[in-house]
């Protein structure tokens, strides 16, 4: 059993008559790079604030390295990148690093340290006595990343991380996260975007509408999701036709002849298809079990109903 | 506790950086030095020649007599004219043209009615000045007096002795003891008084109004709200604002006594003559005591922190500063009302409104330093006054904290009072 450092235990919030969040539970194990996906207005940052303490569940409770400490009080363990983000505008860039590091407990000195050093790192090192005001706008996203960084944190809670973001910035923040899951800092991001998640995550959450559609490891999702995409490449025969129009296995075929791309009958496995093709004599040159994309599995299980439908809905998000 | 140390020295030394401060922290000795100087310089002014023409239409000698006696006044030159009853107004139009041109400043006009009816006018370029028309006024009224006094047969020597002019000097009695200042002076210390904590409060309250619409605009605050309890973010706010408010009214209040003390060295030192800067050296400024300057403090703190709360809670529920303007106007009208009542207050510092205003908690912060200046308070007032305000500060300042507590993070429409009561019941 792996050490679970977030733990979120059938949480719902609601605003007025309308729910944001519903009886959502979900676990990210340490080391994890752990996606938060959904559409728009599914409820990812209603859930990623109430992690944070920022606002608190209705009902439901959220465990934070497995005690009973609030967000707040562990403020110093985790980084946090909300979605809406900003800046004093007319501050100093090191001195606004060294706040936001000192109001997370650090101290003085090390804060500038280790401020002086990001920015170095960032390429930003020159503009360490520049007002934020006069940053460009990628500039300042480095600098808020910097800040959820700054203080070492185990946990890193990064709300839509890479929207907004040009794509060499898209890079360098990408590089950075990877660098710290690597050094073992447990990474929470949510996203509406499948192709990131997809390379990223090794577990991922999906939620729709303010409920969990699925969760757990990427492999295990696509495992479950996948087991009914077949692709069988075969010498073209009458056994071949016979075995892929046998409904009892296969609810739908895509047939070029010696190709075909397959879907499973209700309940039928896809040890029973290659079973069916050997007794049939069928000579098989390809039999696999197709991974189908993150994007896929989304639009099944998230898709058309889970859109928003309510402006309300969508301003509430 | 430390992160609130980290909130309050981010919130003193940022302010305390920027030039808004320095400007203001110069421009309140500067002010303060003007309001000692511009005296010394209107003496100077004064200090000119005034000429006047008697326009002189009586039948008798009371206008001779009466120019003799303006003669006296220092720096008057007069000069009579006699004319015809029937050709004064025209003599009088014809005259007005010189005012301006010449060195002529005005002319007095004269009937057998001034004697009789007591009817005298008087036109000319100066009539806005206080001191002349007062000192003519009163050469007027007493060659009047001792005219009408002769025509009923009493004897020149009683007229003048009837006419010596008695002097009532006003000292204000406080706690049993002479205090030195006069009635005057504590006036002008109330007005005072009343002057620089109507602004602080105001100042020093927006900034706070400004300093959360900024954290809200700029979307920051859900970073600080990950780290900081919300109240820790406001109480911060409001301490360090405070704290700046403490340091520039310290600054203003300490040159300020500096240059009243030295007020003699500085007329000297603008080059005015000996005279004038013993003129102003005798100028009578009120003596502050030790008590009037930690009840204005205490009232000021407690004021500012009621107000910064009321302006934080309105600021929490708006997104934009554009917004934040208009929504702050029915808080700035609560801090309106006693500048508005103020004369009233100072006319009868005793009276049922002046008790009234320095009891209620909105008004009290400004109405109760200005009734102490201006006149004892019993010290259960003061006490009941302290009390009233300290609680309501308590309960608005939880109901501001609930407010803000949810308005940082709610954007989108400006919450109906229905909301409101939501967040606050939250």
């Amino acid at each position: 059993m792996r050490d679970i450092v977030v733990e979120v235990q059938s949480i719902t919030k609601r605003y007025g008559d309308f729910a944001a969040v519903r009886d959502l539970s979900l676990a990210i194990p340490r080391g994890a790079v752990y996606g938060l996906l959904g559409p728009n207005g599914a409820g990812k940052t209603t859930t990623i604030r109430m992690m944070m303490s920022i606002i608190y569940p209705d009902e439901g409770k959220v465990a934070l390295f497995g005690g009973r400490g609030d967000g707040k009080d562990l403020s110093h363990r985790i980084g946090y990148l909300p979605e809406e983000r900003g800046l004093y505008k007319k501050m100093k860039v090191i001195d606004l690093l060294i706040f936001l590091a000192e109001i997370k407990g650090v101290s003085r000195a090390k804060a500038r340290a280790g401020a002086m050093e990001w920015l170095a790192r960032l390429g930003l090192g020159d503009w360490a006595l520049k007002k934020a005001d006069d940053l460009s706008k990628g500039m300042q996203q480095k600098v808020q990343f910097i800040a959820t960084v700054l203080h070492e944190p185990e946990l890193l809670v990064l709300d839509e991380p890479f929207s907004g973001l040009d794509p060499v910035n898209t890079q360098v923040m990408k590089d950075t996260v990877v660098d710290l899951s690597r050094k073992g800092t447990t990474i929470l991001f949510s996203t509406h975007i499948m192709e990131q998640a997809e390379k990223l995550c090794d577990s991922v959450c999906i939620i729709a509408r303010g409920t969990k559609v699925v969760d757990g490891p990427l492999a295990e999702i696509k495992r479950q999701h996948g087991g009914s995409h077949l692709v069988v490449a075969a010498e073209r025969s009458a056994a071949l036709d016979g075995v892929l129009s046998d409904t009892r296995l296969i609810s739908r075929a895509d047939n070029y002849g010696n190709y075909a791309e397959l879907e499973l009958a209700a309940g039928a496995k896809a040890q029973q298809v290659l079973e069916a093709l050997v007794r049939q004599g069928v000579v098989v040159s390809r039999f696999e079990i197709a991974e189908p994309t993150l994007h896929k599995i989304f639009i099944d299980l998230a898709g058309p109903q889970a859109l928003p439908t309510s402006p309300e809905e969508v301003a509430r998000a | 506790m430390h992160k609130l140390m980290v909130v309050i020295r981010r919130e003193f030394i940022e302010r305390v950086r920027t030039k808004w401060f320095l400007i203001g922290t110069i421009l309140g000795p500067v002010f303060m030095g003007l309001v000692i100087v511009l005296p010394i310089v209107m003496a100077e002014r004064g200090g000119g020649e005034r000429n006047v023409v008697v326009l002189d239409a009586t039948s008798d000698d009371f206008g001779t007599r009466l120019t003799a006696a303006m003669q006296q006044i220092p720096k008057l030159s007069v000069e009579r004219r006699a004319v015809a009853l029937a050709s004064l107004e025209d003599q009088a139009v014809a005259l007005a043209q010189e005012i301006g041109t010449t060195p002529l400043d005005g002319m007095l006009l004269i009937t057998d009615n001034t004697v009789e009816d007591g009817k005298a006018e008087y036109r000319g370029s100066n009539v806005s000045s206080l001191t002349d028309m007062r000192t003519m006024q009163a050469t007027l009224r007493s060659s009047v007096f001792a005219e009408r006094l002769q025509r009923e047969g009493v004897e020149l020597s009683v007229v003048s002795r009837a006419q010596i002019p008695v002097d009532l000097a006003t000292v204000q009695i406080r706690d049993g003891k002479v205090t030195g200042g006069s009635a005057e002076s504590s006036f002008f210390l109330a007005y005072f008084i009343w002057f620089l904590l109507y602004l602080a409060i105001l100042l020093y309250g927006v900034q706070v109004l400004g300093a959360v619409v900024e954290e809200k605009s700029t979307r920051i605050v859900e970073v600080l709200v990950s780290s900081l309890k919300p109240f820790q973010l406001l109480a911060g706010k409001v301490a360090g604002v405070g704290a700046v408010g403490l340091l520039q009214l310290g600054i203003w209040l300490g040159t300020g006594k500096l240059l009243l003390d030295r007020r003699a060295d500085v007329a000297r030192w603008l080059g005015q003559g000996p005279e004038a800067a013993a003129a102003v050296g005798q100028m009578s400024f009120p003596e502050v005591p030790l008590g009037t300057i930690l009840l204005f403090l205490t009232y000021f703190l407690l004021g500012y922190f009621l107000y910064a709360a009321m302006f934080a809670a309105v600021a929490a529920m708006v997104n934009t500063e554009a917004e934040a303007r208009q929504a702050q106007t029915p808080v700035v009208m609560l801090l309106v009302i006693p500048t508005v009542l103020m004369i009233g207050i100072l006319n009868n510092p005793d009276g049922s409104m002046a008790l009234t205003l320095s009891l209620v908690p909105f008004t009290s912060p400004i109405a109760m330093p200005v009734r102490w200046a201006a006149s004892p308070v019993p010290l259960t007032e003061v006490a009941g006054s302290l009390g009233i305000l300290f609680g309501t500060v308590v309960v608005i300042t939880w109901i501001a904290g609930r407010i803000y507590r949810v308005g940082i993070l709610a954007y989108g429409k400006k919450p109906g009072l229905k909301e409101l009561v939501r967040w606050v019941k939250g």
